[in-house]
């Protein structure tokens, strides 16, 4: 049967995020492994050009990088494109080999030259980029690190470009949240890295939203469906909790699993369309393929049903399964029509019809434009750290949920004592996670 | 979504979780029993039982209190002691006089349906594993019987095909055929799914759709149990069985999304689903232990329905509806059936003072009554689209594709095994996402 449906990833106009996800077969675990294209693979968008640097001129703003995996350095260089007054002046991660592969694919710009003697490596590595002159910092490690840097660059008094997801547990949100409301008593500037707030055919249609182009939102379905990522082979030479790091994605206490990493892109934009975060949620989960040691103790699938104000509905689905259908895109339903959104696409059925027709520049250098702009006093100040927690926590309360299969309510997950990360890492014995057994955790 | 859990009382799920013995003695609690059935002047029903685990046990006992007529007449199942032990709860029954089931009168094998039906009867109750049941209609309506069908009627497309067949013979014979699909014989229900055709909801866009609730008993093998003996004696945890918890189980809340959205087929479905607890209860099977489905209609309408059978989770049986008018609330424990506006405001509620009814019971009395009327029910058009909504949503959660209603009811995948022998019969594998494939 012909699906004929606008959302159908056969029907795609063109090659998008989703059919590239779509595609099954070692062609796409192969381009999925590299790490360069992680969990932001890239898109045609690419190709369209970022808003003209000329707008963007202003005061120089130097920027450290603090986590030089995939995500790091293509933050980076997205941070270059994003105005010429921009450079990069210190990088740190865990790994020496991490910060030298930055460092060197960085030199083609001339101005993401980093001198060796601002290439640090250690779990301290954070502090002594923070110690640098830098003005602002990408914090891109593995997220079980994040809420600990993000709250030691707001008291360094960095702005800050924060990758998602900011947390992987209640007790990393709730220091995210404190120091979000420092940085902003301090007017330091935070951007996020869930980009479709900044994609202008998200934005459009949010906004039509809000104008009633659908009447009142009254359910919103959200997928992340795809194959497996990368998976790294332990190194002999490394420490069991280094090696845990090196394969970050499979361990709950650095990634929050595939629902807190991946998925809160999709999450993010429920809570935007009604509005606010939900007010409880029933999951269910498991890892019914990917079984292997190799793959950590995460899960390979989640169905999350979250209730929102006025007992709306929010229901999401992720997997990480190779050779099963993709799809990542997010649809509300209104009383009056849907609207489907995904990565360069948005449209409207229903009583109003619209499809997105406009440009969209590239989100990833959009959101650091974004963010230099307010940096630079040419913008109202900007502050995403508390949203993203939310986006954050609401992921982590589906993760909860489906790992325990109790239902929760907002204000008991995120008060959680729940803390997964140790507090002074060096390098020794990894971190112990059992499969999650619903009812018999 | 709401808090409520679901109902203390007995229901026909019960009769399902309670595998033991004592569990099936006490299905028919102190406080149904009535005053000493006498009998009655009315023409005799006889009626044959076939299945006679606890859904068997109260279907029977249902349909002696449904009409004066009936008398229990056969019985068939694949073990003899199961007859037995449903035969003995009867023993103290009201009705007792009326279930007249000598020896050789209880049919036992793959095969005693046949004969049970053969015996002279007139109506039948099939009440089987699933599994069996295309071949039990079937025959049953070959012999012109008037049936009772317990869900699921199938676990696969085959049995789809042959279930379809024999609803259009029976159509063509007269014969009533009635689904165990009971929440469209409860009152508040079929109210509250008239008011949605009336249209006080607008058009239904969205629905969800639960049911959250813990794992069912399982039979321990026992010494001399062949393969075979322990698979059917532990069939809710087989998905050749039973069609797992999805079509054994959730069916009922795919029924009321098929009721919702008028009895036309979802264009495709994409689900996920997985046995997580898989090492902490290595006796169940191939079944998963949860489920998440996501159809999806023509036009863009969309029905959620989520499924878990885990211990000390979550639990709720719940149903929303999101229609352009406002929201639909049904939890049929609560009871709980009222429709608000955007507002807030009720639009329509179920009278918490409206006469409460078994749906189990009504299931029966209806049956009864339009034989005794010369009347004809006939669930069969929408029971087999339901039935095969769930299948279908099986279907796309164990290959993790999006599969179509148009693939899902061609498919030739059998889930029969060669030969129905007391013998070895390999252990079926779980399912693997991206590696099972729906052929």
């Amino acid at each position: 049967m012909t699906d004929s449906t606008p959302h159908s990833p056969n029907s795609s106009p063109s090659p998008t995020r989703r059919s590239f996800l779509g595609t099954s077969g070692a062609l796409m675990a192969a381009a999925i492994a590299v790490p360069t294209v992680l969990t932001r693979c890239r898109t045609l968008a690419d190709t369209v050009p970022p808003p003209s640097p000329s707008e963007s001129k202003g005061k120089a703003i130097r920027i450290g990088v603090i986590g030089c995996g995939g995500r790091g350095t293509g933050a980076a260089f997205d941070a270059l494109k994003a105005s010429p007054d921009t450079t990069i002046v210190a990088l740190g991660d865990l790994f020496p080999d991490r910060v030298q592969g930055a460092a060197a694919g960085l030199a083609k710009n001339p101005r993401g030259v980093v001198p060796s003697s601002a290439c640090f490596s250690g779990f301290d590595a954070y502090r002594k980029v923070l110690a640098t002159d830098c003005d602002m910092v990408i914090l891109a490690t593995s997220p079980g690190f994040r809420p600990t840097h993000f709250a030691a660059a707001v008291d360094a008094g960095k702005h800050i470009f924060f990758e998602k997801p900011v947390a992987v547990d209640p007790s990393g949100i709730r220091t995210v949240l404190d120091a979000s409301a420092r940085a902003a008593d301090r007017k330091l500037c935070i951007v996020t890295g869930t980009q479709r707030r900044h994609e202008r055919c998200y934005i459009e249609a949010m906004a039509k939203i809000q104008d009633g182009a659908i009447g009142r939102p009254i359910a919103a379905r959200c997928y992340w469906n795809q194959g497996g990522l990368w998976n790294k082979t332990p190194d002999p030479k490394l420490s069991e909790i280094e090696n845990q790091i090196r394969n970050w994605l499979y361990y709950t206490w650095l990634s929050g699993d595939h629902i807190v990493e991946q998925h809160v892109h999709n999450i993010g934009v429920l809570n935007w369309a009604m509005g606010g975060a939900p007010l409880r949620c029933v999951a269910t989960g498991g890892r019914q393929v990917r079984t292997e040691p190799a793959f950590g103790a995460i899960n390979d699938h989640f169905s999350i049903h979250y209730e929102y104000s006025d007992d709306r509905l929010g229901a999401s689905m992720c997997r990480q399964q190779d050779n099963t259908d993709g799809k990542v895109e997010e649809i509300i339903y209104g009383t009056e029509g849907t609207m489907l959104t995904t990565s360069g696409s948005a449209q409207c059925r229903g009583r109003n019809t619209w499809t997105f027709a406009g440009e969209n520049p590239n989100p990833y250098v959009v959101e650091h434009v974004d963010l230099q702009e307010a940096v630079r006093g040419n913008a109202p100040y900007i502050n995403e750290g508390k949203r993203i927690a939310e986006s954050t926590m609401t992921a982590i309360m589906g993760r909860m949920s489906a790992y325990t299969g109790k239902d929760l309510e907002w204000s008991a997950a995120l008060a959680d004592p729940m803390d997964l990360v140790p507090k002074d890492p060096k390098p020794g014995p990894g971190m112990v996670q059992k499969v999650a057994m619903p009812g018999l955790a | 979504m709401t808090t409520e859990q679901t109902s203390g009382g007995i229901t026909r799920r019960d009769f399902v979780a309670i595998s033991s013995a004592a569990g099936m003695a006490a299905f028919i609690a102190p406080s149904v029993l009535g005053a000493q059935d006498t009998g009655s002047s009315l023409k005799p029903l006889k009626v044959a039982l076939i299945g006679c685990g606890g859904r068997g046990s109260g279907a029977a006992n249902q349909a002696l209190k449904a009409d004066k007529g009936v008398i229990l007449w056969a019985v068939a199942d694949v073990f003899p002691d199961r007859m037995d032990s449903c035969l003995k709860q009867f023993e103290k029954h009201p009705s007792k006089d009326r279930v007249q089931v000598p020896a050789e009168r209880r049919f036992s094998g793959f095969d005693g349906y046949k004969q049970a039906i053969a015996s002279g009867v007139d109506v039948v109750l099939l009440c089987s594993a699933p599994h069996f049941r295309p071949m039990h209609l079937a025959e049953a309506v070959a012999a012109g019987k008037h049936i009772f069908c317990e869900k699921p009627m199938f676990v696969d497309a085959p049995g789809y095909r042959s279930v379809v067949e024999s609803v259009k013979a029976a159509k063509a014979k007269n014969i009533n055929l009635m689904s165990g699909f009971c929440w469209r014989r409860s009152a508040p229900e079929a109210a509250t799914f008239a008011q949605l055709e009336k249209g006080t909801l607008g058009t239904p866009m969205a629905m969800y759709s639960c049911y959250y609730t813990g794992p069912l008993g399982t039979n321990k093998r026992q010494p001399g149990w062949s393969d075979m003996e322990f698979q059917v004696r532990n069939w809710q945890h087989f998905t050749w069985l039973s069609g797992d918890q999805m079509v054994e189980q959730a069916v009922h809340s795919v029924d009321k999304v098929n009721w919702c959205f008028r009895n036309e087929p979802p264009k495709s479905a994409v689900g996920m689903g997985g046995r997580q607890l898989r090492e902490a209860m290595p006796e169940r099977g191939d079944v998963y232990d949860h489920f998440a489905i996501v159809y999806e209609w023509a036009d863009g309408r969309r029905a959620f329905l989520n499924c878990r059978q885990e211990p000390d989770c979550y639990f709720e049986n719940t149903d929303w509806i999101a229609g352009t008018k406002g929201q639909c609330f049904i939890n049929g424990w609560g009871p709980t059936h009222v429709m608000k506006d955007p507002a807030g405001n009720v639009l329509w509620e179920y009278p918490a003072d409206a006469p409460k009814s078994d749906m189990y019971q009504n299931e029966h009395d209806e049956l009864f009554k339009a034989i005794r009327d010369g009347k004809v029910i006939n669930d069969g058009e929408w029971m087999v689209v339901s039935n095969m909504m769930a299948v279908l949503g099986r279907m796309a959660a164990y290959s993790g594709q999006q599969v179509t209603w148009e693939q899902a009811i061609a498919s030739t995948e059998s889930l029969s095994p060669k030969q129905y022998i007391m013998g070895p019969l390999e252990m079926p594998l779980e399912k693997k996402p991206g590696q099972y494939k729906v052929v």
